[in-house]
């Protein structure tokens, strides 16, 4: 064997070789039996000088536990998988983002059409029913005629009112509540007359029902849906 | 120069599926891990079970080492976690005694319970090995004697003993070098005459 190669074994074994010759011999020791059993029998010396008193110096320890290593995965097989299983499980993550916004976007154009619906039922009627929505004085002629000049059919989905109107004025129900008092109990009186008052003082700010819905229809003809 | 670098040089190679590499490990540390096991139980055999699981536990974790500590403060850790649960667990389990077997299956039963280290003819290797290194210490050169002793025994590092016996590293380097040649050409006559057992080593 290479005096030299000894050498550097011995430094080795201590601790004391640079790190670019450790490479080189620890690739060369893990595979030359040889030189591992003159790597094992430094470790006899070390501890016959130690005397490392009831340690049994020709213990099969080392084969006992090459032999069970043998057994057990490659360490570096182990991890290997690692990064082919992310690889794997990435290529459906694209998809279930996509299919997961799609959901939420359908779920959403699905609710806003209920909730237009229940305001309106012909909300999403074409050029025909126009006219109609024209009569109806909340929606002025000029706003919806953008939709009727020979273009494609669009739709227009309007915006809820921002306040639902009473079905009876508010005064006439104030006067109702308070000439019925003594058939009603006064925490649900005081309940109902504050509703009333924060309605008249939600619609005072507002200018007028229909150019409120006016400017929600002109907000949505700048957006075509 | 790290105190570390060639068993962590060792480990990396592990790391990498490298098996080979961690049978010189293995090699490096068996006796220390197994004289510090000692301390935990007597007997020399169980001391090398208790080692051998150790060994293996730190085989799986290794994947795990990173590096921030010395590769043997971690395998003396695994180790004397290893011996503390061995100890517990034997301690727990009632100890089993068969009053109907008679005196034959008795010393059979004693004889298969016998692991190798304590049968004569493990105990006269092991006694050989331990004369053999010591008649070759003996009649080594005193500077090479004082360098290995200081090594092997002191645990002083190249430098520590090139300020202590007034010479260069690299002679300590290899005055260490000569004196593990000379020990070993004599213990590898024991190893490979010696009852037949070469196979066996470490």
């Amino acid at each position: 064997m290479n005096e030299e190669l000894d050498s550097q074994l011995s430094a080795m074994f201590d601790n004391e070789l640079p790190a670019a010759e450790c490479e080189l011999l620890a690739r060369r020791l893990s595979r030359d039996e040889q030189l591992k059993a003159r790597w094992g029998r430094y470790a006899v010396i070390g501890a016959t000088i130690r005397a490392e008193g009831g340690v049994r110096l020709n213990a099969p320890l080392a084969s006992r536990v090459s032999a069970a290593i043998a057994s057990e995965p490659a360490l570096a097989a182990e991890a290997a998988p690692q990064p082919r299983k992310r690889i794997e499980n990435r290529w459906w993550q694209p998809v279930a983002s996509a299919a997961a916004v799609a959901g939420v976007a359908a779920g959403a154009i699905l609710w806003m059409r209920t909730q237009s619906s229940d305001l309106t039922p012909a909300v999403a009627q074409t050029t025909p029913v126009v006219p109609a929505m024209a009569a109806l004085g909340n929606i002025p002629v000029s706003t919806v005629a953008q939709v009727n000049t020979g273009e494609p059919e669009t739709y227009v989905v309007p915006r809820l009112p921002t306040h639902r109107r009473l079905v009876v004025p508010s005064t006439e129900l104030a006067n109702y509540v308070v000439a019925h008092s003594e058939f009603s109990s006064p925490v649900a009186r005081r309940n109902l007359l504050s509703s009333f008052m924060a309605t008249e003082s939600g619609t005072a700010g507002a200018s007028g029902g229909s150019e409120e819905i006016t400017e929600d229809v002109q907000d949505d003809a700048k957006t075509p849906q | 120069m790290s105190a570390d670098i060639s068993d962590l040089s060792l480990v990396r190679r592990v790391q990498r599926g490298d098996k080979g590499a961690f049978d010189a490990l293995v090699l490096k540390y068996q006796h220390k891990l197994v004289k510090l096991v000692m301390r935990y139980v007597r007997n020399p055999a169980e001391a090398e079970d208790i080692a051998q699981e150790a060994f293996i536990k730190a085989y799986r974790a290794l994947p795990q080492f990173r590096g921030d500590s010395a590769f043997y403060t971690w395998l003396y850790r695994i180790a004397i976690n290893t011996a503390k649960n061995a100890v517990v667990s034997r301690d727990r389990s009632p100890i089993e005694y068969d009053l109907d077997r008679n005196n034959t299956d008795e010393s059979y039963d004693m004889q298969g319970r016998m692991k190798d280290s304590e049968t004569p003819e493990g105990l006269v290797l092991t006694d050989e090995i331990r004369s053999t290194v010591n008649a070759a210490i003996d009649a080594l050169p005193e500077d090479l004697r004082t360098a290995i002793v200081l090594r092997e025994l002191e645990g002083l590092s190249y430098e520590e003993i090139a300020a202590t016996m007034d010479c260069p590293v690299g002679t300590v380097r290899s005055r260490i070098f000569r004196a593990r040649e000379a020990i070993d050409r004599r213990l590898r006559e024991v190893f490979e005459g010696g009852l037949g057992r070469v196979e066996e080593l470490g």
